[in-house]
């Protein structure tokens, strides 16, 4: 796989190979044994089958008699560790997409990839629901899109010739050019289900969903195949990051002020509360008080008529107790 | 203390909820992860499984790998692309999906089907229950066979019988996969002239040849080894867990809605499911290559009496809001390759253009329901075979 310098901890260097090519006459040699081995590898492309929904029955009619694409020496392997070509047909979904990179991860060098199936390629109809990506291309670098709902089995195989001449060309050294991304066609839907391309659809969708799939620990290289086909996804992507920041600040301010009118409702709640607990010790203190002073005056009149009482019993008990 | 799993029996029925702290503090237990991308599992469905050697005792499955919001997305499409839509969830017998979506519409909308276009619909349908059942019988041949043992040969043989079909559908609606062949009020296409000249061949190659597949299977020592008696679904489970289809025949459900509901043709003719009670690998295995013959015959005859008459009740759909339903709400259920198929719709969403709700019951689901159940007491290797012969297809299951 050319990995282009847009992000410098994915481009693989050797170092012995770096030796190798300034010692003088092995760039021959080199030269030599590169154009073999991509004779060899572009006659040998087994394919690790990423194959999740429909389009991976097509691609298991593919392997089988009718097509038989093992001709061209395309043997479908089961363990990524095996693989040279991920094919991804089907569907992939947010809970789908981090198994397929960590897939492709495992994949040694080097390795290419084939989207099948306009799932596969921009998430198709499904693009506008929450749970699917929309093109695997957002979360690993495609060579080759083939299309179709479900491609015919010769279309996958047309596509992998299209591989193996690109890689032919590559190792001779010409430019060949990136495969774009087919445009979608703009559909006869309803106003509220809007394809990508569609100027009235809804840019918070579009962006809540690609940002989605690019945040799955994606390493940050989620732009790149974008930014070198020259994508529409792209371009809208810086445009749609404008209006992620714009609408995050309305969001921040529109919060910062709830959470004002909150604060302040909140505190003149309290001081109504206050208030009232200070009315009612109010009333309670006045209310104690005056019952303080009915008691007092209560008392006084009892001390009266004690006093009185003692005093008309005092002379009897005086005139006793001595 | 050590505690033995054995396999679910409808004596000593399988805690699927084994708390495995308690199985056995000695243990050396073992988490292995099945899928979700494994060649095995049928789709991306994975099975969280917690091994104390190799024998499975606690199964856990996840599925959700495949939802594409399908019902969420038919409450903003009009009824005439939801159709097209509903062909992708059960990808391997998409004709019989489109038409359990049109059943539904048609029943709200009361439009009256003319006879011929039901009598091709269960022709249709019958041929991808063909289909759909070689592609079962091939991945499980290669399940239980190994990618490079003889397993391998049951997989290209099932695969190049399907390629007839197939051309038997391209031939009549322009596809090979996703058809989009029915309209509310009957089908888009008519039978092609000559198209009987290609039916009756491909039936006649695909009987002949599946004599030779099941000679080659069920008489061979290994295949029996790994599937008589594994994955039992004893008939009590199979109720409870709501089992239909072959899965469920298999354990001696004795129900069929093309018998018992008669839907679209299915009232004229005899129809005769294949039962069994066994439960296990083969006994569903068994059912499916009965299927396949009694679909066969049933091909026949509905090709032999097709009616004469018009194929749509209905002027062609010119565009897409060209079907209106403004209220009412149904339930239809079909016999799909899998099972009963029930579709709920509750019309009146976008002034009469899409639904309100439409609820799919997948009978793939129920399927991978009985996974946490059979799977316990058995060998790991037995796990690909239950799951294989379980046939369950990820795209209905987790829409
Ligand atoms: S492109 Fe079509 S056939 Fe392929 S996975 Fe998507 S819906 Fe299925």
């Amino acid at each position: 796989m050319a990995v282009d310098g847009k992000n410098d901890s994915l481009t693989y260097t050797n170092p012995a190979m770096d030796l190798m090519a300034r010692l003088p006459g092995v760039d021959i040699f080199t030269s030599t044994v590169d154009r073999l081995l991509t004779w060899g590898s572009s006659n040998s492309l087994w394919m690790f089958p990423m194959a999740t929904s429909c389009c991976g029955i097509e691609f298991m009619a593919s392997a089988t008699a009718r097509v038989d694409i093992d001709r061209m020496g395309t043997i479908v392997r089961g363990s990524p560790r095996q693989g040279d070509v991920m094919v991804v047909a089907g569907t992939i979904t947010v809970k789908m997409a981090p198994r397929v990179k960590k897939l492709w991860d495992q994949m040694p060098e080097p390795k290419w990839c084939v989207a099948m199936g306009s799932c596969a390629i921009s998430g198709d109809f499904y693009r506008d629901i929450y749970s699917v990506i929309p093109g695997i291309d957002t979360v690993v670098p495609v060579d080759i899109y083939v299309p179709g709902c479900p491609p015919n089995p010769e279309q996958l195989m047309a596509g992998l010739m299209r591989l193996q001449e690109k890689m032919r060309a590559q190792q001779r050294g010409e430019w060949t050019e990136p495969e774009i991304r087919p445009e979608t066609e703009k559909m006869n839907t309803q106003p509220d289900i809007r394809r990508l391309l569609d100027d009235e659809r809804d840019e918070g969708i579009s962006q809540a969903q690609y940002d989605g799939s690019c945040s799955l620990g994606m390493h940050g290289n989620e732009h790149r195949r974008h930014d070198q086909v020259g994508n529409p996804v792209g371009v809208d992507r810086e445009q749609g990051v404008e209006a992620l920041i714009l609408r995050a600040q309305a969001h921040a301010q529109a919060m910062e002020a709830l959470r004002q009118e909150a604060a302040q409702e909140f505190a003149a709640a309290q001081a109504a509360k206050e208030a009232k607990a200070k009315a009612a010790a109010e009333a309670k203190a006045a209310a104690a008080a005056k019952a303080a002073a009915e008691a007092e005056a209560a008392a006084a009149d009892d001390d009266a008529s004690v006093a009185g009482d003692a005093a008309d019993e005092a002379p009897a008990g005086d005139g006793e107790t001595p | 203390m050590s505690l033995s799993i054995q396999p679910y029996s409808a004596e000593q029925p399988v805690n699927p909820y084994l708390d495995v702290d308690l199985y056995d503090p000695d243990a050396d237990l073992m988490v292995l992860n099945l899928g979700p991308q494994h060649p095995s599992t049928h789709g991306v469905f994975r099975v969280k499984l917690i091994l104390d050697g190799e024998v499975i005792v606690k199964a856990i499955g996840y599925p959700g790998y495949l939802h594409r919001g399908v019902e969420k997305l038919c409450e903003k499409l009009n009824y005439s692309n939801i159709k097209a839509i509903i062909d992708k969830n059960d990808y391997i017998s998409p004709m019989i999906n489109e038409q359990a979506v049109n059943m539904a519409f048609e029943k709200l909308a009361g439009v009256e089907v003319p006879r011929r276009a039901l009598w091709l619909r269960s022709l249709l349908a019958e041929f991808q229950r063909i289909a759909s059942h070689l592609i079962a019988l091939g991945t499980f041949g290669l399940d239980v066979g190994g990618a490079l043992g003889g397993g391998a040969s049951a997989f290209m043989y099932c695969f190049r019988d399907r390629e007839m079909i197939l051309d038997v559908f391209e031939e009549l609606s322009g596809c090979r996969f996703h058809y989009n062949t029915h309209c509310v009020g009957g089908n888009r296409h008519d039978v092609p002239a000559g198209w009987d000249r290609m039916v009756l061949p491909a039936l006649e190659v695909i009987e002949a040849r599946l004599d030779e597949l099941v000679d080659m299977m069920v008489n061979n020592q290994v295949f029996v080894d790994r599937t008589q008696g594994v994955g039992v679904i004893p008939k009590n489970l199979a109720l409870g867990l709501g089992l239909t289809g072959p899965n469920g025949r298999a354990s001696g459900i004795d129900c069929d809605l093309r018998r018992d509901a008669p839907y679209n043709a299915y009232g004229e003719v005899e129809v005769r499911p294949a039962v069994r009670s066994a439960g296990d690998c083969q006994a569903r295995f068994l059912c499916r290559v009965d299927e396949i013959r009694e679909s066969a015959r049933l091909a026949r005859l509905f090709l032999a009496g097709l009616p004469e008459g018009p194929i749509s009740g209905t002027k062609p759909n010119k565009g897409p809001t060209s079907v209106k339903i403004k209220e009412g709400r149904c339930y239809v259920g079909l016999s799909t390759p899998r099972g009963e198929l029930g579709t709920y719709l509750i019309a009146g969403g976008n002034k009469g253009l899409s639904p309100y709700r439409l609820k799919i019951r997948p009978p793939s689901l129920h399927h991978l329901a009985s996974i946490p159940y059979i799977l316990p007491g058995n060998n790991l290797s037995d796990a690909i075979a239950i799951l294989g012969s379980l046939d369950p297809v990820m795209g209905e299951a987790d829409r």
